[in-house]
């Protein structure tokens, strides 16, 4: 096999490569490694067979499929709701994005209308989400550079968070909690403020990572510089999310096609022009910030307020919703029995049945989840994740089963420029490389 | 492997220019090194956030997806009318076996209601379409045994007494049918 001849790089970002060259009359020898599939760096399971010649890398083959787990086909074989827990599994650091990316796709062929309040819910639930996400990013990211106390302070502040998810949802990771035109159940009394609560602290700890890490000379200079790539490899090789974003691009779903009520948020998408590791790194720190900044608005302006308040409404609409209920069925009974209904009741029984404000409710319309048989059609839908665009299309044929399911998950696009990031550059680099990326191999293999 | 691969054409992207930092290195690198350990050793002494889980249990949330279990009637009497709802609509293939017939007065009795604990996906599936409330789950998560058997869980093992039924309904709202 004839390996063609390795030139070097001309390398600007790592100044101690400057001027040194590696044709010194020693015969080098190339060597084949496996790294991985269980290796702690490559958060999961994924095997990099890597082509060596001293410290430079040559060649780099991600091999993919060890967790591949039919995700796409098993939609296939059970009904829509009952392959809903089963997203989850999909991309169990940030779940609230699949199930929102399959239920948008659902209500869009069922023509399924969403309440204000749900939007809201969706976006606090998403933004906390993303921030868990990038924290977990964060603390990996740094242990495989070799910092340790970063990696125990984001574990702490995202179990926080988790304790919300919790509250809401059940459960901390596995969620299970976006339906069908709905949530499926409305908020505890008082987790606005218990988010309130937790969200007012993040600030200050945000200031606590970037004093450890940011201008941190190790980091400095393991990031500058390295792992370069430009927008025109975005688009070669389908990067997005952050990792486009710190090529100079301000490409964010969230702004340019609004969904989930993401219109009535004011935000910026935090850009970064170089497009290195470290410019990665800015971008994901400046975005967590963003997330606050979502989440307190949507805090403030929940259609509805805290759930107590819409429970008090709720039951004084009840009661007299009761009344006029009763009224109709007395004077119902009158007319049966051929008499003079009273007077009072007629005029009672004549009033419209008043309705709590359609924007407060969990539900649009309430859909029998055991029976939901979408009406034929497909629907793409797709959400701005963590890691990237995450694009769910559904094929519905008319029964209670999807034609087809199938996923894009940004992990997978955001592998693929992994390896010729790594040819011609240092072995120690892949590290930060790959982790700067922030791939998640459930999602790769699905 | 194939012979030729892409030429490495990221690592030519010229940096702009003043990116890398030209200043004083060492001079940075003490002060910066210098306010990270003083962040750290500010956490000298704080509170820790773990518990200590044996000895002190953490209170799970009212939502909590444990232990599936099954409520009964106040008086102690069966609540599931054997719908297989929860089985239509569990993901796990067969998890729930319920067995049922029904007696002279066409009422349902249950024969036998099987929940395969081990291969439970704690999605809370079933708890939400039961028409009845009766299968609901429990705040209770050690569920380790010694062998797989002893995780399939039959009628007598999952069905609540009338009291914990009736706690259970109060701590969650809901209204007691029958």
């Amino acid at each position: 096999m004839a390996i063609p001849q390795l030139e070097l790089p001309e390398k600007p970002g790592f100044s101690s490569l400057q001027g040194v060259t590696f044709d010194q009359g020693l015969s080098t020898e190339d060597m084949v490694i496996n790294i991985g599939p269980q290796h702690p760096s490559t958060h999961g399971v994924l095997r990099l067979v890597t082509t060596i010649n001293g410290e430079i890398v040559k060649d780099m083959e991600p091999v993919i499929g060890y967790l591949h787990r039919s995700k796409e086909k098993m939609a296939e074989g059970r009904s829509y709701f009952q392959y809903q827990p089963t997203i989850d599994r999909v991309e169990y650091l940030s779940s609230f994005f699949d199930h929102y990316a399959y239920v948008t796709a659902l209500e869009g062929i069922a023509n399924l209308k969403v309440p204000k309040r749900v939007q809201y819910i969706r976006v606090i639930c998403m933004e906390l989400n993303r921030i868990t996400s990038h924290l977990l990013w964060f603390g990996t990211f740094l242990l495989d550079l070799g910092a340790t106390s970063p990696f125990f302070y984001a574990f702490r502040d995202r179990e926080a968070i988790f304790d919300l998810f919790e509250e809401l949802t059940g459960a901390r990771m596995m969620y299970n909690y976006f339906r069908f035109g709905g949530v499926n159940a409305d908020m505890p009394v008082g987790w606005l403020d218990q988010v309130r609560g937790v969200i007012n602290e993040l600030p200050a700890r945000f200031d606590e990572y970037e004093a450890i890490a940011t201008k941190n000379p190790i980091i400095l200079d393991r990031c500058l510089g390295v792992g370069l790539f430009n927008l025109q490899d975005c688009l070669d090789y389908g990067v997005t999310g952050p990792a486009m974003r710190a090529c100079g691009v301000d490409n964010d779903l969230r702004k340019t096609q609004p969904y989930s009520s993401y219109e009535d948020f004011t935000f910026d998408v935090p850009t970064e022009s170089v497009g290195d590791v470290y410019a990665r790194y800015k971008v994901r720190m400046a975005e967590m910030r963003e997330s606050l900044k979502i989440i307190h608005q949507a805090l403030d302006n929940m259609p509805g307020g805290d759930t107590a308040e819409v429970k008090k409404i709720q039951a004084e609409v009840d009661v007299v919703a009761n009344e006029i209920k009763e009224a109709q069925k007395r004077v119902a009974l009158a007319k049966k029995q051929e008499q003079e209904p009273v007077a009072a009741d007629v005029t009672l029984a004549e009033k419209t049945i008043p309705v709590i404000n359609a924007d407060w409710q969990t539900y649009g319309q309430k859909v029998n989840l055991m029976t939901f048989k979408p009406p034929a059609g497909e629907a793409y839908s797709q959400v701005e994740s963590p890691r990237g665009l995450l694009g769910c299309y559904v094929i519905s044929d008319g029964t209670p089963k999807a034609y087809r399911v199938k996923w894009r998950g940004a992990s997978f696009s955001n592998l693929t420029i992994l390896p010729s990031l790594m040819i011609g550059n240092l072995y120690p680099d892949l590290m930060a490389i790959f982790g700067s990326l922030d791939i998640i191999l459930p999602e790769v293999d699905r | 492997m194939t012979e030729s691969k892409p030429t490495d054409k990221h690592t030519s992207i010229p940096l702009p220019e003043g990116y890398l930092p030209t200043e004083n290195k060492v001079l940075s690198a003490v002060t910066e090194i210098a306010k990270g350990m003083a962040t750290v050793i500010s956490h000298v002494g704080r509170e820790p956030v773990t518990e200590e889980y044996p000895e002190v249990m953490p209170e799970m949330t009212n939502r909590f997806h444990g232990r599936l279990s099954l409520l009964a009637k106040s008086d102690g009497t069966d609540l599931c009318i054997g719908c297989k709802a929860c089985a239509k609509v569990c993901p796990c293939d067969d998890l729930i076996q319920i067995e049922m017939h029904r007696d002279g007065d066409k009422k349902p009795v249950i024969d036998q209601f099987t929940i395969d604990m081990g291969r439970c996906i704690f999605c809370g599936n079933c708890t939400e379409v039961c028409p009845v409330d009766c299968i609901k789950m429990l705040p209770d998560f050690e569920l380790a045994d010694y062998s797989r058997e002893a995780l399939v869980l039959d009628k007598f093992d999952l069905t609540l007494k009338g009291n914990e039924s009736d706690e259970w309904r109060a701590a969650h709202d809901l209204v007691p049918t029958v």
